[in-house]
């Protein structure tokens, strides 16, 4: 009997010295990340504006039925929605062949990396002024090159219907090194015993990735998306550097419109209930992902 | 002990820093004018015993930089420059001092001024906050080769039944852009980017037409048959005689299709004027001249004014140093000097310098251009209506909106933001 509360006396020593080693941890979080986040969530519910910074009028949810009311908010929304969807499967896609084939590379691998990872380590800001040059309908080479074989000129950022698709071109231009790492790493990391038993079963290259490769994968594959997901929906440099969001709202991405609600429009309790309501979509869409990643 | 000694010490140092000279400090934008203030600087401090600190910074980071300044007490900035997008902001807020009795104390004339220079950074409701810098007001960037080309004389005369020269009318104006669109060359490039290009730049399109932004009572005068003729044309001019992606150009891009001689003409901010004759960035060196946006008849300009104003803010440590600071940089004779290095004037007697006439002729037409000019509604909101104006008319060049639905939102939202500020009853 004393022998027991001996263990569990130690046993509470040490949770309790396991809690103040996390505690500088904790502590640094909690100001870091959970300090902006209640400070902005907090903002959102006052009608609290740069023009008169104070949080005299308390107005409830009333920011956020404003949000929802806001047609050029809801359609922000969407077109974030579908260049989300947009870049994060055609990476996906171009990610995936270009991993597997890198992995089944034996000499020159290192030469791919640092080619395929140039980039990723660029700024947001430098691409895009780059494309913008590159894109320049009349000045720029991706025309001109069109030209030398008699097609275009393409309106790349001028016209409603292209503008979208090249910005999410740039985008995948600039992040599909980050999938191809990510899922680089994880093709690196499987055993090579299934495959070696497959081979002398006899089963075809396509069948040994339909079930070999892919449920191996899966774990990865979900956090690469899950990651990405996250990121795109962020996206507001390229949008901030090529489009303003124009031509019209094409390209109006929920990001740079919170951005302009809060420093052109002034309205900060407005804008802070928006980024609340983009953090609440983005921690669905975690949960979600990561609660299908433990079922598999 | 240790720790009084060190106390001593500290306390002896800030004593000592007090005792030296006075230091007015500033912030302001890195552009050319910045650059001829900064060359004249070493003057002031002479004759004063004045340190000037300048600290330049880039456009987009001025904003979020002062107005923690300028809510402090006590800030940490002397004087400062104002945008007129700012104005309206700053002035509500209370963040500028009024200067009419130091101008009063002084005899610092004001009347000198362009007035309507004056208006845009220089009075708010009848009392003066500001002192105005440089203007960046808009011209019409045209090709002087062009037009004195024989041929294309004969045949603009044999088409039209009028002479080729220098457009004294918006209409004639746009009869040669659609002239001029021939042969792989454009009429006109645009900046059709948002907000801020597609806006500056369609407003010379609004009062060239005749039209304005608003009326006496601050009611906004978007839905009207001027405007609506306004953005018809600009629609027009992106279509059909601009390159292709002019409706998504910001201003270096539409300037580089003008300098590499791709179009006749090009309606920008007036200082791009110099980078014309820079053989390192222009093909048309000599080739081009900038006159006053025409209007509906001679005379009657089109052109969107533009300008930046020296202010004192409420929160400055020293008021009376940077007042000695702001008449000297604003003095007849610094003024002339920084318009003889290539700065944009916002003085009358700086542009009928003859020294400065003879050393830049086209002084006199961009005298013109500023006599002429309109006014952009400032108050509060400009910033944020400028936003919704980029957006609508964005939307009507990409076709997605009539013009008549785009101008009757721009029209109710000004009206919104303006009942918000209090402007309109």
């Amino acid at each position: 009997m004393g022998a027991v509360a001996a263990r569990s006396a130690i046993e509470r020593e040490d949770r309790r010295f396991g809690w103040m080693l996390m505690m500088p941890g904790i502590a640094l979080l909690a100001a870091v990340i959970g300090f902006p986040v209640i400070w902005a969530l907090n903002t959102s519910l006052f009608d609290y504006t740069l023009i008169m910074p104070g949080y005299d009028n308390f107005v409830g949810a009333d920011n956020y039925a404003r949000a929802f009311n806001d047609g050029e908010f809801i359609h922000a929304a969407k077109v974030t929605f579908f260049f989300v969807v947009a870049v994060v499967l055609i990476e996906f896609a171009i990610g995936f062949l270009v991993a597997l084939m890198l992995n089944d590379t034996q000499r020159g691998k290192n030469i791919y990396y640092l080619i395929l990872l140039c980039p990723l380590l660029m700024n947001p800001v430098v691409v895009g002024l780059i494309w913008r040059m590159f894109l320049h309908p009349t000045l720029g080479i991706v025309n001109y090159l069109l030209s030398t074989v008699s097609l275009g000129p393409v309106n790349w950022l001028g016209d409603a219907g292209i503008a979208f698709w090249t910005v999410v071109m740039v985008d995948i231009w600039h992040q599909v090194s980050f999938m191809i790492v990510l899922l680089l790493a994880g093709l690196s990391a499987l055993p090579k015993e299934p495959y070696e038993a497959a081979r002398v079963d006899g089963a075809s290259a396509l069948q040994s990735f339909w079930h070999i490769t892919l449920p191996l994968m899966r774990p990865v594959i979900v956090v690469t998306l899950l990651i990405r997901v996250i990121f795109a929906i962020k996206t507001y440099d390229i949008i901030y550097i090529m489009t303003r969001g124009g031509p019209g709202v094409a390209t109006d991405l929920v990001s740079y419109f919170i951005y302009r609600r809060a420093f052109v429009g002034l309205d900060l309790g407005e804008a802070c209930a928006m980024a609340g309501i983009l953090l609440v979509t983005v921690i669905a869409i975690t949960a979600y992902l990561h609660r299908s990643m433990r079922a598999l | 002990m240790k720790k009084l000694f060190y106390s001593l010490c500290l306390s002896a140092s800030l004593v000592g820093g007090a005792a030296h000279a006075e230091t007015v400090s500033i912030l302001m934008e890195g552009v050319p004018d910045t650059e001829y203030v900064k060359a004249l600087v070493p003057e002031f401090e002479k004759e004063t015993g004045i340190t000037v600190n300048l600290e330049v910074v880039n456009y987009a980071e001025m904003h979020t930089k002062l107005v923690p300044q300028l809510v402090a007490k006590t800030g940490s900035y002397s004087a400062i420059v104002v945008d007129f997008y700012w104005v309206g902001e700053f002035a509500k807020a209370g963040w500028m001092q009024p200067l009419d009795e130091r101008i009063a104390a002084d005899g610092f004339d004001t009347s000198v001024y362009v007035p309507k220079m004056m208006d845009l950074v220089g009075k708010v409701d009848g009392t003066t906050y500001m002192l105005p810098f440089y203007n960046y007001a808009m011209g019409l960037l045209y090709r002087t080769d062009l037009l004195a080309d024989e041929k294309n004389k004969a045949d603009f005369q044999a088409k039209y039944g009028i002479e080729l020269k220098k457009p004294e009318t918006w209409d004639e104006y746009l009869k040669q852009v659609e002239f001029f669109t021939k042969d792989g060359q454009y009429g006109v490039v645009n900046q059709g980017l948002r907000p801020d290009p597609i806006a500056m730049e369609w407003s010379n399109y609004l009062f060239a037409n005749g039209g304005d932004y608003i009326d006496d009572n601050w009611v906004s005068t978007l839905a009207t048959p001027e405007a609506k003729a306004a953005l018809e044309q600009y629609i027009a001019n992106i279509e059909k005689y601009g390159p292709v992606g002019a409706a998504s150009f910001s201003f270096d891009e539409a300037f580089n299709v003008f300098a590499q001689g791709q179009a006749y003409s090009y309606i920008t901010y007036n200082f791009f004027r110099a980078s014309v004759d820079d053989p390192s960035t222009s093909q048309v060196v000599g080739k081009a001249e900038i006159a006053a946006v025409p209007g509906k008849a001679p005379g009657q300009g089109g052109s969107l004014n533009g300008a930046w104003g020296w202010a004192i803010p409420k929160s400055s440590p020293n008021p009376d140093a940077a007042w000695q600071f702001l008449k000297w940089v604003e003095s007849k004779d610094i003024t002339v000097k920084r318009a003889l290095a290539g700065g944009s004037p916002t003085r009358t007697d700086v542009f009928d310098d003859p020294a400065v006439l003879e050393k830049y002729p086209r002084m006199a037409e961009l005298k013109k251009l500023l006599l002429e000019s309109h006014n952009f509604p400032t108050f509060t909101y400009t910033p944020q209506f400028v936003e919704v104006l980029g957006r609508e008319l964005s939307l009507a060049v990409s076709k997605e909106k009539s013009a008549e639905d785009a101008l009757a939102q721009s029209a109710k939202e000004f009206d919104e933001l303006a009942k918000k500020d209090g402007k309109q009853k």
